[in-house]
């Protein structure tokens, strides 16, 4: 019996294949997304580790200060002293900082190839690579060492001379080797020696860390406690593995926003599963019955639907996996981009799959098919032989499901604002708010098809009685047209909620960049955000201010500094009284708080305010040279540049406490009636051949925030296309089967008088109303879910505050995305339904 | 003599990869031993021990950066009050990179041709350990340096001193996992000219030649701590010092050092240069210093060597371990004998350095002493260029 039923099943299949297909095509996107966020994130985390590893990877601590570094003559001692007799740790010396070659920003590292020798390898033994001779590493000027693939993606050969831009400095290097087998974690490195690295980075006399290997153990515990009670206070011990955690953590809400984006395709996606299941159940109600007649137990009948949702996930998820591993790919490059626009410079060259993720996309897709079939499966098992043979019951049920779904939805809904409520600060639960709104979202969307088509149907009733006939239709064949509406009207939700979530975030930093941009033009030296090297040179300055256009100017200093919750940016600046009014306080009053600045009080952003739970009067410790320094917080202001927060402070007391005299931007006020356009030129000229400095408009500064703003949604964007575009597959198939079952009452109506074009029209119509119905569900939830996204996803994964922006464009792409969806589902079945022979539509049952 | 052997090394250093490729370790490839060297450092303008000197102590305990290279070389034997015996060796080695230069102004600190290494070497006789560690560090911050008024040169915590100024009380400390040394050496004798009034000529090549002189006897005063246990110890110890700009004919493969002190206060130091084929090399030479320091000179023809035992490391490589050394000249003849035989020191490149125990004849009477023997080139990493590609 199980055998027959088995064939039976594969022949309905294989007589389907479209339907097979786009069943498959949804399953495969919905795991495929998922894979693809996975292989992108854990790749460039993969990159990031292999970075950190790849210099001095055996050290087990290091020694770290803020941006100022450490005194080199601290190391110098360290490796004199006896910390405990009998023990030797081993230190190894670092300076790192930021290096442009052609147009790639590559991290300079600049170590002693002596000291970390003595990291890696065992008392006594002497490491040898031939990899680069220690004579033309110490004494070639400019001699660098690239990984293979770093060299041959710029273009260099061993032995190449180019020249690498620092901190707006022109330097000459040449390529002294590159090894083959370096390791991924050497692209996106440039290593020199440290006293090159020293003599481009302007730090003479400062190391960036010291690596430490100490021993395991208690022994290790004891050397640790000494070590860090012989450091001066402004220096930390940490553990090495903690740093790097730390470091990638800097993007945990950012790869928490694409898992949850890709989780979206996925639900989407298991919709469509159900769509697909459910309609093949219900194709073979007849073959179904008839086997239950002949005997078939409900548990029979219950293994096969089930085992063709199994056979179906499994085939899904593999195409999934490939799938992933493809559009992973692509998306490696868009996420590494992110990562290195707003975190950290990480090459990705290699693509890592974890393990976890084949058992995740394994679990996903079968579970997803499994959970989508139960309900068709339980359905067709339950029912009397002879009523399976009847279509009419299922429907007659969906109808009343229906209702108890709106019910389920409501309640969803609700639960998504408790989950809001109650959650507190979490993001995950900002997600899970999200989700249940939207699964609540698509619940209610049968019911209000089934209203708005019965309100149709009745508003039009007497005007036309084929328009009724077809709305009427609509209702009642819910079973299809539901799932359909319900997986449309989730993307299309998701689709507006990002689409004005990313439009308000756009107008917020847009209104933000003006209102801060007080000044005409900014200068400043290129280079990571808080990079020490990031330093106008003094004779620079004294040339741009001596520009006679400049009427005005702002100093400013970004640098790192230490504090019990890890390292915080810090902003130093004086501001030209033009400069104050670019700050809107969310907290404080800035009549009281800037007096407050002027005399050692710091202001904070708002992430870092939201990060670190600090409020106005509240106070923060930082590690100084001279001291921890305790600083009380006068004001939050709002900041959308930097989503870890930073630290303002004034630029006097900033050069006093880090005795740190470097700026590192200007901006510049021009006397009235000078335009930037007119003055940049100027200003460049007069620092040409000193140092290749960003010299830009404030007009050309917004234009780039924005760029960059743009490319960070670009994967977002990515993303709900993916989900939209398993939507809008799951309606063209819903509505494909369901309308080429439609065949008969169609050949009817035809029979009545119906033209070819009136027919074509109709199924048309049909389509196209539930797509416009899909839609209209869509935008109070996508309000509801830009609201979610902006008050309570943003919030609490970066800690901005986001006005709401709305137009219609925001909905526009929804909208053409339902019709088009509705249009391409109505084509093949409208050309059907209007040319096919009459008499084979009338044979069906 | 030993200065060839700072050739040697440099060559090493030469070729000595950059530690930060991970990995590197086991990627080692054989070290590329002293051809490397004297053609480029010959060429890059070093000074060249080309004929004898005038020495002038404490200054030319100092170093000589105008030379390729050179190093401080300390080896002695101990005892500790329960009768315990240990040996111990402490070599300091510089080489230069590069001649030296004019820096660039606001240079980085970090800059320097010039880079240091030691090895640290301990004989535990008893235990039957012999232990070794390596240091390796660049002339700058004072991470590694040396100085000549007074004496000083060191790596780290690593260092052989004259903290007085005076000469009559050297200090000496190292430490490596186990074993800690803090040692007080007083120089017994004047330092003695080897070779041609200090000028040792090692082929006929004109740069393969050093300068090179001798404190045979030191007096060891001092504290030896084992696994955390301080142990008082005293025992002789012996200096050498060598510096030059060349190294090994192509066709010498390696060397047998030899720095016996006797029980009488006499002391002899001999080295036999072997060639590619295993014969010894007429270059070979050394010096006997009578117990009032008086030195002879002694040639070549002057010692026969005949090798009693031989020792096999893990690698397979043979050493000799056991000699007869006789100098008819002088009426005498001495077995050697290693104290251990693995004295290895396993580094890049390998040699072995160990204490020994002499006994024999002289004029007839009966001899003993103690000291040290030096033996390079038998593992095939640290044989010359020339022995690779010709009559190995």
């Amino acid at each position: 019996m199980i055998s027959t039923l088995q064939a039976a099943s594969l022949r309905h299949l294989l007589r389907h294949p479209a339907q097979l297909a786009l069943a498959l095509v949804g399953l495969a996107l919905g795991v495929g997304t998922i894979v693809a966020v996975d292989i992108a994130t854990a790749s460039a985390r993969r990159a990031f580790e292999l970075s950190v590893q790849a210099v001095n990877g055996q050290a087990t601590h290091q020694i770290t200060g803020g941006s100022a570094g450490i005194d080199e003559r601290l190391y110098a001692q360290l490796r004199k002293e006896t910390l405990l007799p009998g023990t030797a740790p081993v230190f190894a010396p670092l300076v790192s900082g930021y290096v442009t070659v052609a147009d790639r920003t590559l991290e300079l590292l600049g170590v002693d190839p002596l000291a970390s020798a003595e990291l890696v390898s065992a008392p006594g033994a002497a490491t040898d690579t031939s990899a680069a001779p220690l004579q033309t590493w110490l004494t070639e000027p400019g001699a660098v060492m690239l990984s293979a693939t770093t060299a041959t993606q710029l273009g260099l050969t061993t032995g190449s001379q180019f020249d690498v831009l620092i901190g707006g400095l022109r330097h000459r290097a040449t390529l002294m080797a590159s090894p083959q087998n370096a390791g991924a974690g050497f692209d996106g490195l440039m290593l020199t020696d440290i006293a090159q690295a020293q003599e481009w980075l302007g730090s003479r006399g400062r190391l960036s860390r010291i690596d430490v290997r100490l021993p395991a153990g208690e022994l290790g515990a004891a050397l640790f406690a000494r070590l860090r009670a012989r450091l001066p206070a402004d220096l930390e011990l940490l553990a090495t593995r903690a740093v790097g955690r730390e470091t990638f953590a800097m993007t945990d809400a950012f790869t928490t926003n694409l898992q949850a984006m890709s989780l979206l395709a996925l639900l989407v996606g298991t919709l469509l599963i159900y769509g697909a299941v459910s309609f093949a159940v219900l194709q073979r109600r007849a073959i179904l019955g008839v086997l239950r007649a002949l005997g078939a137990t409900r548990r029979d009948v219950l293994g096969i639907v089930l085992g063709e949702a199994a056979v179906l996930g499994l085939a899904g998820t593999a195409c999934g996996l490939l799938l992933g591993m493809l559009i992973g790919r692509g998306l490696i490059g868009l996420v590494s981009r992110t990562i290195n626009d707003l975190y950290f410079v990480v090459a990705v060259n290699e693509v890592t799959v974890p393990g976890g993720t084949l058992v995740k996309a394994l679990g996903v897709g079968l579970g997803t098919a499994l959970i989508a079939a139960l309900l068709p499966a339980l359905d067709a098992a339950a029912r009397a032989p002879q009523l399976a043979l009847a279509r009419s019951g299922l429907e007659r049920r969906v109808a009343s499901w229906a209702t108890r779904l709106a019910v389920l939805g409501v309640l969803l809904c609700a639960a998504a604002g408790l989950t809001v409520l109650g959650s507190g600060r979490s993001l995950p639960g900002g997600f899970a708010a999200l989700f249940l709104l939207l699964v609540g979202v698509a619940a209610l969307a049968p019911l209000a098809l089934r209203a708005l088509a019965g309100a149709a149907a009745r508003g039009v009733a007497q005007s036309n009685p084929v328009v009724r006939l077809a709305c009427g239709d609509i209702a009642a064949s819910l079973s299809r047209t539901g799932v359909a509406i319900a997986a449309l009207g989730m993307a299309l939700t998701a689709m507006i909620g990002v689409a004005i979530m990313v439009e308000s975030f756009r107008e917020s930093l847009r209104e933000w960049l003006v209102e801060t941009m007080r000044a005409d033009v900014y200068v400043s030296a290129p280079g990571a955000p808080a990079g020490p090297e990031r330093r106008l040179e003094p004779e620079v300055i004294r040339a741009l201010l001596a520009v006679p256009d400049v009427r005005d100017h702002s100093e400013a200093r970004r640098a790192v500094a230490q504090s019990a919750a890890g390292s915080l940016e810090i902003n130093a600046l004086k501001l030209a009284p033009e400069g104050y009014a670019g700050f809107r306080f969310t907290q404080g009053d800035p009549a009281r708080a800037w007096p407050q600045f002027l005399h050692g009080a710091i202001l904070i952003s708002e992430p870092l305010a939201w990060r670190l739970r600090l409020t106005t009067g509240a106070p923060l410790t930082l590690r100084t040279p001279s001291g921890p320094r305790t600083f009380t917080v006068a004001g939050v202001y709002r900041e959308y540049g930097n989503d870890r927060g930073e630290v303002l402070i004034n630029l006097a007391q900033y050069q006093h406490l880090w005795n740190d005299a470097a700026i590192s931007a200007l901006a510049l006020y021009l006397a009235p009636g000078v335009s930037a356009q007119h003055a940049v030129p100027e200003l460049r000229a007069a620092v040409h051949g000193r140092q290749a400095l960003l010299i830009r408009a404030n007009a050309d500064i917004r234009a780039l925030s924005m760029r960059i703003f743009e490319r960070t949604f670009v994967i977002t964007r990515v993303l709900y296309w993916l989900a939209a575009g398993v939507a809008a597959l799951g309606l063209v198939s819903a509505l494909l089967a369901w309308e080429l079952e439609r065949a008969r009452p169609l050949a009817i109506l035809r029979t009545l008088g119906l033209t070819p074009a009136g027919a074509a029209w109709l199924v048309l119509a049909q389509t196209l109303f539930m797509g416009v119905v899909a839609f209209l569900v869509a935008i109070p939830a996508g309000l509801l879910t830009a609201l979610v996204l902006t008050e309570v996803i943003n919030r609490r994964a970066f800690g901005w505050q986001i006005d709401l922006h709305l137009n219609g464009a925001q909905f526009m792409n929804a909208l053409w995305l339902a019709l088009a969806a509705a249009l391409a589902a109505a084509l093949y079945p409208a050309w059907r339904g209007a040319r096919a022979p009459l008499a084979r539509g009338l044979r069906e049952e | 003599m030993r200065g060839i052997r700072a050739a040697a090394l440099a060559g090493v250093v030469g070729a000595l990869g950059v530690a930060i490729v991970p990995g590197g370790v086991s990627r080692a490839s054989p070290p590329v031993l002293s051809g490397v060297l004297p053609a480029t450092t010959a060429a890059a303008g070093f000074a060249q021990a080309a004929a004898p000197r005038q020495f002038v102590f404490p200054r030319d305990h100092g170093p000589h950066p105008q030379f390729g290279q050179e190093w401080w070389y300390v080896t002695g034997n101990l005892d500790d009050a329960t009768g315990e015996r240990f040996g111990f060796e402490l070599t300091f080695f510089r080489f230069a990179l590069k001649p030296p230069a004019a820096e660039p102004q606001a240079a980085s600190a970090w800059r320097t041709n010039q880079i240091y290494l030691a090895h640290f070497a301990v004989t535990d006789v008893a235990r039957r350990k012999f232990h070794v560690a390596q240091k390796m560090s660049r002339d700058a911050l004072g991470l590694a340096g040396a100085q000549g008024s007074p004496l000083r040169v060191w790596i780290d915590d690593w260092t052989l001193a004259d903290p007085g100024g005076s000469g009559e009380s050297w200090t000496l400390h190292a430490a490596q996992p186990g074993y800690e040394l803090q040692l007080t050496l007083t120089p017994l004798t004047a330092p003695v000219l080897n070779g041609d009034a200090g000028l040792s000529r090692k082929s006929d090549e004109p740069g393969s030649a050093s300068y090179y002189y001798s404190m045979p006897r030191l007096a060891v005063r001092g504290r030896l701590t084992r696994d955390g246990q301080p142990l008082a110890v005293s025992g002789l110890a012996w200096f050498d010092r060598e510096w030059g700009s060349g190294g090994l004919d192509a066709h010498e493969a390696g060397w047998d050092w030899f720095a016996l002190q006797m029980n009488d206060g006499a002391a002899l130091m001999f080295y036999a240069l072997r060639n590619c084929d295993g014969a010894r090399d007429a270059h070979s030479a050394g010096t006997w210093i009578e117990p009032a320091g008086v030195a002879h000179a002694l040639r070549d023809q002057d010692v026969a060597i005949d090798v009693t035992d031989q020792w096999i490391n893990r690698g397979r490589v043979r050493y000799p371990s056991a000699w007869r050394i006789r100098v008819p000249s002088l009426a005498l003849e001495v077995s050697v004998h290693p104290v251990l035989a693995d004295q290895e020191l396993k580094v890049k490149p390998q040699y072995w350095e160990g204490a020994v125990d002499v006994s024999g004849l002289r004029s007839g009477a009966g001899l003993a002493g103690r000291g040290y023997v030096e033996l390079v080139g038998y593992d095939r990493g640290t044989r010359a260029k020339g022995c690779h590609s010709g009559a190995d």
